[in-house]
């Protein structure tokens, strides 16, 4: 009788227990909570509804609700024929910058876990164009890319004994897109590499040594060995080189303002003048739902094509 | 132990909890009781000290940031009542701060920009007519051509401080070393004066580019385009604000763009701060700018303003070289009538020929707007006095940045990109059209 009361009073106690931990862990999630609500889902919410109204700067001044306008933005965006190039130069920029940047950044950490000398230096050194400013970048680049007294076009002029003297990286709308891709590899390499470095110096030394000592070259301890040990450190490096190239617009409005003839015009720059220049908010708004929508599909194929973080 | 660190981490996530919701609740009430401040002691006229905010991007720009200081400490010194408190962002990002600002509640008292920002800001509804700040007695001594530039729907919006056409700056030395004899009055003698400039290089090699004209996008490139267009006789608006192309002179002057780049007289897709790079560098003959622009010329390379002059726009088509009017502007904000009334006295303060006439003199070459003030003495700017009286005051939209934008794309595709002109006009028809609604 006295054990059964026993027993009974633990269970109780056990399940205050519990519901305290559930209290606890609510407690401790709560501040996560509130940041992804307030300053993530209202805002996405906010311009998704933004997009179905008639909504302008002087909505914003005078505090009135915008007007619902029939799908208007929706049907002007899919009709001015801007949209399909604007999406293709984004997914163009994105695949160039992305790729390169992880072979780039990958070669690079490779050659700085080798034990060659000055490897700190260099490391450090490297990092340089990572802390500088987006827009400078963009400055120090258009500078250089200057068809008429950029570093360049000399250095080009140089390198083929006088025979090209008029390279216009950035007038051309053939390799204004890759003029800003170099700029935006300048910036972004370092990070990448610095990422890799530490996910290649987790790789354990002893598995390499044992896979050489069965006979595999290099090559072959590369692709089986290191790359799947440093497929977290992958995942993340590529997430965050497509995401920021993405939505990169500091770098593209500052350098060729979205042209010439509108060939560096992405889905950021789009959005940007429809919202900011034409003054027209609802219509920005739809360029961003539209990039919105797009950036899920690329993070859920991605996803898919990642799997998951364990190593096989 | 355990016990109390689970305390503390709750304790630590209550607190960051309240801080949010303290913080999203400190945002609303600060933005009010600004803006109740600020309309307070506009109100009292009680002799409390008024502050004027005042938004210049010019202030960020070094070469005249001693300047509108100067403005300040001698505004304040003649009127101890009245403060100014500057707000500050870099040229391209003013206008969306003083907006955003007036978003939350806190709206500025004055605005320092441009003209073409003046349909964009009364669509916004942020800006009154100046004729809520300043009397009618005052604006009558203004030239008609300028304060025609600031007006919408038949009031001025805008009070233009200074002004400009497109002028055609050129570099004396180049011109007499290529044998070109007189400066070009139309486009057909500008071929021919590229045509014997064309070729040159300066002492280090370089090429010498004969002519240039912005067409990189940017608004202002827009601008200057729309200039051209009246070079030639033709419009981009109706003055009612409704797309107008078929006309000759449009068509002309994306023809003679066109030609130009085919010839290689001009460099192509440049903004004008490339093209004063090449000017100051001696690699450019002739270009195109506003009157200001010149100042940037002479701050990278001073000694060339010894071979600078500058001449009237050129004639093409039926054109007979008239421009577009540039104008820098003060724009008003309504934050009650102390507010407006310490405006009407810094604006007056501003627009005095000691201060403003010495700025046109000394540090930006531009055209009074007041009738009263006399034409600046810069050399640079005697052989183009008369543009002043064929400067058209052009209609405007609210979107005028865009379309603007537009007319670069329109100028790029028949220069970098090599589309034939009606293929891109169509091209410009339609997204222009999608901007004016």
């Amino acid at each position: 009788m006295a054990t059964t009361a026993a027993n009974k009073v633990r269970r109780r106690t056990t399940l205050t227990q519990r519901q305290g931990d559930t209290i606890f862990s609510l407690l401790l999630i709560l501040p996560t909570i509130l940041v992804t609500t307030i300053f993530i889902l209202v805002p996405v919410v906010d311009s998704v509804i933004q997009s179905f109204l008639d909504y302008k700067m002087k909505n914003i001044i005078s505090g009135n609700p915008g007007t619902w306008n029939n799908f208007e933005n929706y049907i002007k965006l899919f009709t001015n024929s801007k949209l399909g190039p604007a999406i293709l130069q984004t997914f163009i920029f994105c695949v160039i910058v992305v790729v390169a940047q992880f072979i780039l950044g990958m070669a690079l950490a490779l050659v700085l876990n080798s034990n060659i000398k000055c490897a700190r230096f260099f490391r450090s050194i490297m990092m340089t164009p990572w802390c500088v400013p987006t827009v400078i970048s963009a400055l120090i680049w258009m500078w250089i890319f200057q068809p008429q007294y950029g570093l360049m076009r000399y250095i080009v002029s140089v390198l083929t004994f006088g025979q090209v003297t008029d390279l216009a990286m950035l007038n051309s709308p053939s390799t204004a897109l890759l003029g800003i891709a170099i700029a935006a590899l300048w910036k972004q390499v370092p990070l990448s590499t610095l990422l890799l470095l530490a996910g290649l110096q987790n790789v354990p030394g002893e598995i390499q040594e044992a896979a050489t000592m069965d006979g595999a070259n290099a090559r072959v301890c590369f692709f089986r060995i290191t790359l799947p040990y440093m497929k977290s450190v992958i995942k993340v490096v590529l997430s965050m080189a497509i995401i920021e190239n993405f939505k990169q617009f500091p770098l593209i409005w500052t350098m060729t303002g979205g042209g010439p003839n509108n060939s560096t015009t992405t889905l950021a720059v789009l959005s940007y003048r429809e919202a900011f220049v034409s003054n027209n908010l609802g219509s920005g708004a739809a360029v961003t739902t539209v990039w919105m929508l797009l950036m899920i599909v690329v993070v859920v194929v991605y996803n898919k094509l990642m799997g998951d973080n364990e190593t096989s | 132990m355990k016990k109390q660190l689970k305390l503390t981490a709750a304790a630590v996530a209550a607190v960051m909890a309240f801080s949010l919701t303290a913080c999203g609740g400190g945002t609303g009430s600060s933005g009010s009781s600004s803006q109740a401040a600020g309309t307070g002691t506009g109100e009292t006229g009680t002799g409390e000290k008024v502050t004027i905010k005042f938004a210049n991007y010019a202030l960020l720009e070094d070469a005249y940031t001693e300047f509108w200081e100067g403005v300040k400490s001698g505004f304040e010194a003649e009127n101890p009542d009245i403060t100014i408190e500057w707000v500050t962002a870099p040229y391209a990002d003013i206008v969306s701060t003083v907006t955003t600002m007036a978003g939350g509640g806190d709206k500025v008292d004055m605005i320092f920009g441009e003209g073409t920002w003046t349909s964009s800001l009364v669509d916004s509804g942020l800006v009154i007519p100046v004729t809520d700040v300043l009397s009618q007695d005052y604006l009558d001594q203004f030239y008609e051509n300028s304060l025609e530039a600031s007006t919408v729907d038949g009031e001025i919006y805008t009070l233009p401080m200074y002004m400009s056409p497109f002028i055609l700056y050129y570099n004396t030395d180049i011109l007499e070393k290529a044998g070109v004899e007189s400066v070009p009055t139309t486009y057909d003698e500008l071929l021919a004066a590229c045509e014997k400039i064309s070729g040159m290089t300066t002492e280090d090699g370089n090429t010498i580019y004969p002519f240039g004209q912005t067409t990189a996008s940017v608004a202002i490139s827009g601008s200057a385009i729309n200039s051209m267009v009246y070079n030639f006789g033709g419009e981009v608006l109706t003055a009612d604000g409704q797309l107008s192309i078929d006309n000759d002179g449009f068509k002309q002057t994306f023809e003679m763009l066109k030609l130009l780049d085919e010839k290689g007289y001009s460099p192509e897709n440049c903004k004008l701060k490339d093209l004063r790079n090449l000017f100051a560098l001696g690699q450019l003959a002739m270009y195109y700018d506003q009157s200001w622009g010149i100042s940037g010329v002479e701050n990278i390379n001073p000694d060339i303003i010894s071979v600078t002059a500058s001449a009237n726009p050129l004639a093409g088509g039926s054109g007979d070289g008239a421009s577009l009017l540039s104008t820098q502007t003060l724009f008003y904000c309504d934050n009650g009538d102390a507010n407006r009334a310490a405006c009407a006295k810094l604006t007056e303060y501003l627009m005095s020929d000691e201060v403003l006439g010495d700025y046109l003199n000394n540090i930006v070459p531009a055209y009074p707007t007041l009738k009263t003030m006399s034409m600046p003495d810069n050399p640079a700017l005697q052989g183009s006095t008369s543009s002043i009286d064929k400067a058209v005051a052009a209609p405007s939209v609210p979107a005028m940045n865009d379309l603007n934008l537009e007319l670069c794309t329109l100028a790029q595709a028949v220069t970098v990109t090599g589309t034939d002109v009606d293929t891109a006009i169509e091209e410009f028809r339609t997204a222009a059209n999608n901007i004016i609604g």
